[in-house]
């Protein structure tokens, strides 16, 4: 009875097989590379050093960050909001946004960057909105460049940051709002002095899932600008599907450095998050 | 007495109008011949009717379709087996069935995809196949989605406390699983396999870098008649959201069905 | 020999001994309840009778044959879990008949018994019901036909009731015997709840630390316990040590413990000369109602005796006051 049941054992070795294909040695592939020449063979840092070294790529490093920060920080923002709205407001309204929420979490990458061409593109609605009533902000929009790009990038982060949010808010106990209503504090008191530490780990952990959505973000860059954009993801698949030759050592050091960006970030928000865990029972 | 707040449904509001802006402006481009000013002009269904007799169009529907379905029916299928076998013989084998299903989370498409060809495409063997390579990436990138599904499945059935009832009524635990535990999880299942669908029929990294353009699927598709004909494109672009939108509907009832249940069961107690 | 006997088990999870050395027999056709507080190792030890935990050391008989490396599957035992673990994917119907199908019954065979065990516990208009649709109660009876149809050697019931609420539980009760006895099963019950233990056994094994403490018919574990815990655990006894007692009524006893029921003892707030009793003296402390009965606590200087007093609607002494008690020597129990 004992031993038969390391026979059951066969049974993981699909999975087994699958996960080390196709995940665990590729990956460990990806970080020995970054540290071999692309000739093969050996130890060398020097695909490191080119990250750091080369304008190209260090501009990527930055952008990328710059480009995550700027739409994660947006997106948090807006999410709090609404899901602050949705946690006080029930109703259809609710039902409505809750869908809405649900069926545009899927709307990224090709097909969203598709309609912001028709929006704000070259020939965009609203750029033609924007000449037909002299308002210049829309007129001269230009959605080819990092900047005008992090408007899709806030676009995407709002559905999933919401959703995420929103379950959070149930923590937040009718019973503390009237306490504190009755010991003489408003609303934003509530928010500011009680709301917003309360669910503060959760939208530092949200904060760092939009961080690295946003990072590793491809499709939608790739659509408007091709090649001709530095961030961190279109580099690396440069790397590897370019014309030219195939980069494995350096793809694979640009790779190694976005995922330890990911990882840094992972560290800082948990890092604070603990901070405001202090007396938080969680569940 | 209480003060009715405007605050929350005016902020509701207008995310609702951010996020339905550029889906509703693209519908209508779809609809229309010509649009350069601020009212477009010449309703057409033309750009529908193209598309749909467009051989390649629904070859590359089908093959889409494929694309998901056997990774999901893989993946569902090993997933089980391996929370099988951890759960019922080896639980201290769990956790690391849990890291391997949580890794894809935070890698992401684009390591993914040049980890996975850097290995293989000078692979002598079937491995270099970019189809097979695309089958398996598709594998990993949905894991997380279909693991946390079956777990949280297996957790609402107080699973071992059903398989130990099974096997007092004679039948072993192989059987049990699969006659009992797997009928009790299968909406959950369900679920998660079709929020898998959706990630690969929304996904281009992958297909992109490791098959091609020469194998399209929905996105490659769309990309290519984006820089050609931006009418037709945008029928395409209303097509994928379509088939989104309907996948999203029926998860999204599918958990409310299953959430009541719940309801009704507490109700019970 | 007897029906099933388990010879010396010893039961480790990890370097924690819950089961030590258990030695005990079980007659066919009786209920025989294993009763003790959480964590006394009952439902180990009815789990190891079941299979679904290995021993670490001894052998389980059942029936004269040695199944303590039988598959559970193998063993020909019913059981009956805490609730919800019916399937929830079958019918009431297709719950019951699962037994059946895995011992590969005829098919008419299959829907005629469970259509009548189903009768049997009552739920015969339920046959098509899903387990959701049932009330608690109704899903331990389900729970019971499933256990019971495929006539099992022996059923195990591992404290069915306890997530029932107390009116219901009382006819469940009631009802589990009916069918036990009718049936003629021979039955394993654990339960931490001593009124259940009461009404439904035909012995009471008591269980404390991983052993068993005390066996006996509930009428005798009631005015006989042997042993301190057994005192305490049934029926709320006194229980006082030898110098405690001494220090109360001035007298010495041979043995370690006494234990006395606080219904025996006789209160008055003037000194009672009866003979045959050790008399204490001491201050009601607080008096609750409990139903019909009355009890006191009394505080002799820092020692605690209960008193009960049929309850008539007056309370005859007020907190505070000061009182004899009297005891009667044959009715108390040297431990």
């Amino acid at each position: 009875m004992k031993n038969r049941k390391y026979v059951f054992l066969l049974a993981l070795i699909p999975f087994l097989l699958i996960a080390f294909l196709y995940e665990i040695i590729p990956l460990a592939m990806v970080i020995i590379n970054s540290f071999q020449p692309d000739a093969g063979g050996g130890f060398t840092l020097e695909n490191y050093s080119t990250v750091f070294s080369k304008l190209l790529y260090r501009k990527a490093i930055l952008n990328s960050i710059k480009i995550s920060l700027l739409s994660s920080s947006a997106g948090i923002v807006i999410a709090f909001l609404g899901a602050r709205a949705a946690h006080e407001h029930g109703g259809r309204l609710n039902s409505v946004f809750m869908t809405v929420l649900n069926m545009v979490s899927n709307f990224a990458g090709i097909p969203l960057a598709f309609a912001y061409m028709i929006l704000l593109g070259n020939a965009g609605f609203m750029v033609n909105v924007g000449k037909e009533f002299g308002i210049s902000a829309l007129a001269d929009y230009n959605l080819y460049t990092t900047n005008g790009m992090s408007l899709i990038y806030v676009y995407f982060q709002i559905p999933l940051s919401t959703l995420l949010l929103i379950p959070a808010f149930e923590g937040v106990r009718r019973e503390w709002k009237e306490a504190c209503t009755l010991l003489g504090g408003g609303r934003n008191v509530f928010w500011t002095r009680v709301g917003l530490p309360v669910l503060m780990p959760s939208i530092l952990g949200t904060f760092s899932v939009l961080f690295a959505n946003a990072l590793a973000a491809y499709a939608t860059a790739y659509a408007l600008m091709m090649n001709n954009i530095s961030l961190l993801p279109i580099q690396i698949a440069g790397c590897y599907t370019g014309e030219v030759k195939i980069r494995t050592g350096l793809g694979g050091a640009l790779s190694v450095t976005m995922m330890v960006i990911m990882v840094i970030m992972i560290g800082i928000t948990n890092r604070l998050s603990r901070q405001f865990q202090k007396g938080v029972v969680r569940k | 007495m209480k003060k009715k707040n405007m605050g929350a449904p005016i902020i509701m509001i207008a995310i609702l109008i951010y996020l339905l802006i550029p889906l509703a402006v693209s519908i209508i481009y779809s609809l229309f011949e010509k649009w350069t000013r601020i009212v477009p002009e010449g309703f057409t269904l033309g750009n529908y009717v193209t598309l749909f007799t467009d051989q390649a169009f629904l070859a590359c529907l089908g093959r889409t379709v494929v694309m998901c379905i056997i990774p999901i029916v893989l993946t569902v299928f090993t997933v089980l087996l391996a929370l099988f076998v951890t759960t019922v013989y080896f639980p201290n084998l769990e956790k690391y069935v849990q890291i391997i299903c949580m890794i894809p989370y935070t890698i992401q498409g684009v390591i993914l995809s040049v980890s996975i060809l850097s290995l293989y495409v000078a692979s002598p063997t079937f491995l270099s196949n970019r189809v097979v390579m695309l089958f398996g990436a598709y594998c990993i990138i949905i894991l997380p989605y279909i693991y946390q599904g079956i777990r949280n499945g297996m957790r609402a059935v107080n699973m071992p406390m059903l398989l130990e009832a099974a096997e007092m009524l004679g039948a072993s635990k192989l059987y049990a699983f699969f006659k009992v535990i797997v009928p009790n999880i299968l909406s959950a299942v369900i679920v998660s396999s079709l929020l898998a669908v959706g990630i690969i029929f929304g996904d281009y990294v992958l297909v992109r870098n490791l098959a091609g353009t020469s194998f399209q699927n929905m996105q490659i598709y769309l990309y290519q008649t984006m820089k050609s004909d931006s009418t037709k494109s945008s029928a395409v672009f209303v097509v994928i959201m379509m088939v989104t939108f309907v996948i999203t509907a029926v998860v999204l009832f599918l958990k409310s069905r299953e959430g009541r249940q719940h309801i009704q069961k507490r109700v019970k107690e | 020999m007897s029906y099933i006997r388990f010879e010396n088990i010893v039961k480790n999870f990890g370097t924690h001994e819950v089961l030590k050395n258990i030695d005990l027999e079980v007659e066919k056709g009786q209920l025989v309840t294993l009763l003790g507080p959480s964590g006394c190792g009952k439902s180990t030890l009815l789990r190891c009778l079941a299979g679904l935990e290995s021993v670490t050391s001894g052998r389980v008989y059942l029936d004269g044959r040695d199944i303590t490396d039988v598959n559970p599957k193998d063993r020909d035992i019913g059981m009956v879990f805490q609730q919800y673990s019916l399937f929830p994917n079958m019918t009431v119907e297709q719950n019951v008949a699962f037994g059946m199908k895995m011992k590969k019954m005829p098919k008419d065979t299959i829907a005629a018994k469970a259509r009548e065990m189903l009768e049997i516990v009552g739920l015969g208009d339920k046959l098509k019901h899903y387990p959701s649709q049932l009330s608690g109660g109704q899903q331990q009876r389900a729970a019971l036909a499933r256990a019971i149809v495929t006539e099992p050697k022996v059923l195990l019931l591992d404290e069915p009731l306890s997530a029932i609420d107390a009116l219901l539980r009382h006819s469940l009760q009631i009802e589990i015997r009916r069918i036990q006895k009718e049936l003629d099963i021979t039955a394993i019950f654990v339960t931490h709840d001593q009124d259940e233990a009461m009404v439904m056994s035909d012995v009471i094994h008591l269980m404390y630390k991983g052993k068993i403490d005390q066996s006996a018919r509930p009428t005798e574990l009631y005015t006989n316990p042997s042993t301190k815990f057994a005192a305490t655990f049934i029926g709320h006894y006194n229980v006082l040590s030898a110098g405690e007692f001494a220090r109360l009524t001035g007298e010495h006893i041979d043995s370690a413990d006494i234990a006395f029921r606080p219904e025996i003892i006789k209160i008055s707030d003037k000194p009672v000369d009866a003979g045959g009793c050790y008399g204490m003296k001491g201050r009601i402390q607080v008096s609750l109602p409990h139903g019909n009965i009355l009890r006191y606590a009394v505080m002799c200087g820092d020692i605690q005796v209960d008193v009960d007093v049929l309850f008539s609607g007056v309370v005859p002494f007020e907190t505070g006051t000061d009182v004899y008690m009297a005891v009667p020597r044959d009715a108390c129990i040297y431990l």
